[in-house]
């Protein structure tokens, strides 16, 4: 008796013997995840190579759904911002701050000044921590353990400190309709300052152990480029457009908040491929010391409670309309689009994830190039999976 | 007026604030015009964010958001479809990115994008071809002209006036 009783349950899924129906003679269909290692979540890639060319890639998505828009229609407006914790964990107060954001601009309530500057401290200090995840992680990917190590003792201190005004160290939701939920204490404030030049002195080894090595930029350079015209057709943003040289930040170029406030790079790679990317996320965490650093100094005079007076309450009732809001999240663009009927729960909360868009770009840009290049480009890009299924 | 539009025929062309809806141009289309109106986009240098659908009683409303990385100005294109026959061409062709969007649309609230490349579910998984968790019920659905509003109104046709006549009377009422 053949191992093999159920032929047709080994011809794969629907998606494969859809993707099968176009192949070519003397190639192999393969399908990459939704348990491989380096797609970090459940992704999964149905590739067709030649060799070890890949001709076709067509990315498979849903494993992670969990349908975050249909639970916004089903739930006050309060009780949703625990959802924009769990959407991305890499960065989930860029995904706080779209939403609440998004109430703020329907119900036109002003938040305090205080309460902007302790929403940009503590987005820019996630924002490392997210930059520093999938540093560590990418060179995971490609084959290198130790940075992780380094990374993650780096994270290990940011997530000490953004634990103490959120109360949790990953599934951040601490953000509030009119403000945050916890001031920052003075024991936090301190342990911000000593993070500062701590990172400063440690961003140099990073570069050392890492940036320079000859395995790596061989690894990287010149694989997977997503020009501009081709994050244009995508929509990409966030590291991913900066990396092909367009200086497109929504922090500048939409100012939001008080970010218009501190002075700050926006750091661009022309060469459009991975090692853009990777340069300027590197860049990036550099960029956010700065922001913070300045933020710190200016808090002291900023006007205000870190919640507004009378906040409304989670049951709140904006009146209705329309709202677009968007942030600049570690991954780029995150936007939310809520629709209010003037009732208590919403009727749309639609969610713009970045990682979406710019997984969208991955089969045309790993065309044509071997399978341990899809890895890499595959981790430039910083995927979160939950963010892409939602 | 919005330059980038300029040769489209257009149902309705609004401006809204900025910052109360953080839209600025509004543009509604009839579903056969979107295709035309992407291409001048693309060739205007917009990229597009996303694709969503609005469910109505008077039917569905799709909605594109654009945006421009160096001048600041959004657009968003509206295509409202009905009910029975809520079928919108695709504008993949012209914005790569629409692909996913288009059939995560067509996931959510069941609308057809004719000409796509590849109109399979996504995020839902392939035996659920026709539930889409996203369609309202009768109960909590409401009229576009109580949700909605058009800001200030550049040119408009007269059946879009129709649409959003009451809201304004409404409103009053309400305040």
């Amino acid at each position: 008796m053949s191992a093999y009783q159920n032929l047709e349950q080994m011809t794969g899924d629907f998606y494969t013997q859809k993707f099968e129906a176009a192949k070519q003679d003397g190639t192999l269909i393969i399908n990459m995840g939704p348990q491989h290692p380096s797609t970090h979540g459940v992704l999964r890639i149905v590739i067709e190579v030649d060799g070890e060319y890949i001709v076709r890639a067509e990315p498979v998505l849903g494993y992670l759904h969990r349908m975050h828009e249909k639970m916004g229609e089903t739930q006050t407006w309060g009780a949703f911002i625990p959802n924009m914790g769990r959407v991305d964990y890499g960065h989930p107060m860029a995904w706080n701050w779209s939403y609440v954001g998004a109430v703020e601009k329907l119900m036109g309530i002003e938040v305090p000044e205080r309460a902007e500057y302790l929403r940009v401290i503590m987005t820019e200090l996630n924002r490392i921590t997210s930059h520093l995840l999938w540093w560590g992680a990418y060179i995971l990917d490609l084959g290198a353990f130790t940075p992780i190590m380094y990374a993650f003792d780096d994270r290990e201190m940011l997530l000490d400190i953004l634990q103490r005004p959120s109360a949790s160290r990953l599934t951040y939701s601490n953000f509030r309709v009119g403000g945050v939920q916890m001031d920052l204490d003075d024991k936090c404030i301190e342990m911000i300052k000593a993070f500062i030049p701590h990172f400063r002195e440690r961003l140099p080894m990073y570069h050392d152990l890492v940036t320079e090595n000859i395995i790596l930029r061989k690894r990287i350079e010149g694989v997977g480029i997503i020009d501009q015209d081709m994050c244009r057709r995508y929509g990409c943003t966030g590291p991913v457009l900066r990396g092909a040289g367009v200086a497109y930040d929504v922090r500048k170029d939409e100012p939001y908040s008080v970010y218009d406030r501190f002075d700050f790079d926006i750091p661009t790679q022309d060469s459009a491929c991975s090692a853009g990317r990777y340069h300027v996320r590197v860049a990036e965490m550099e960029q956010s010391l700065r922001i913070i650093e300045q933020a710190l100094e200016q808090l002291p005079g900023a006007e205000g409670k870190h919640i507004m007076d009378k906040a409304p309450k989670p049951a709140m009732k904006p009146p209705a309309g329309e709202a677009y809001f968007n942030t600049e999240g570690g991954r780029g663009k995150v936007g939310i689009y809520a629709v209010s009927d003037g009732t208590k729960v919403p009727y749309r909360v639609k969610l713009r994830a970045p990682g979406f868009s710019n997984m969208n770009a991955f089969a045309e840009a790993s065309t044509g190039t071997i399978l341990a290049d899809a890895v890499a480009i595959l981790g430039s890009l910083d995927l979160i999976i939950p963010e892409l299924d939602r | 007026m919005l330059q980038a539009l300029e040769g489209i025929t257009t149902q309705c062309v609004a401006k809204q604030d900025k910052g109360k809806t953080g839209h600025e141009w509004s543009v509604f289309l009839a579903p056969g015009q979107i295709v035309k109106a992407a291409s001048k986009l693309y060739e205007a240098e917009y990229s597009l964010e996303d694709v969503l659908a609005l469910d109505f009683e008077e039917g569905f409303l799709v909605l594109y958001h654009f945006n421009r990385w160096n001048i600041e100005e959004r657009v968003t294109l509206r295509v409202l479809v009905s009910k029975d026959n809520p079928t919108v061409p695709s504008i993949a062709s012209i914005f790569d990115g629409a692909d996913w969007h288009e059939r995560e649309t067509r996931d959510f609230h069941g609308v057809n994008f004719e000409d796509h490349p590849n109109l399979v579910p996504l995020l839902m998984c392939a035996e659920d071809v026709d539930l889409h968790p996203l369609v309202k019920t009768p109960k909590v659905r409401k009229s576009i002209k109580d949700i909605l509003d058009l800001g200030e109104v550049i040119s408009c046709n007269k059946e879009m006036e129709e649409l959003f006549a009451e809201a304004e009377a409404e409103e009053a009422s309400d305040a």
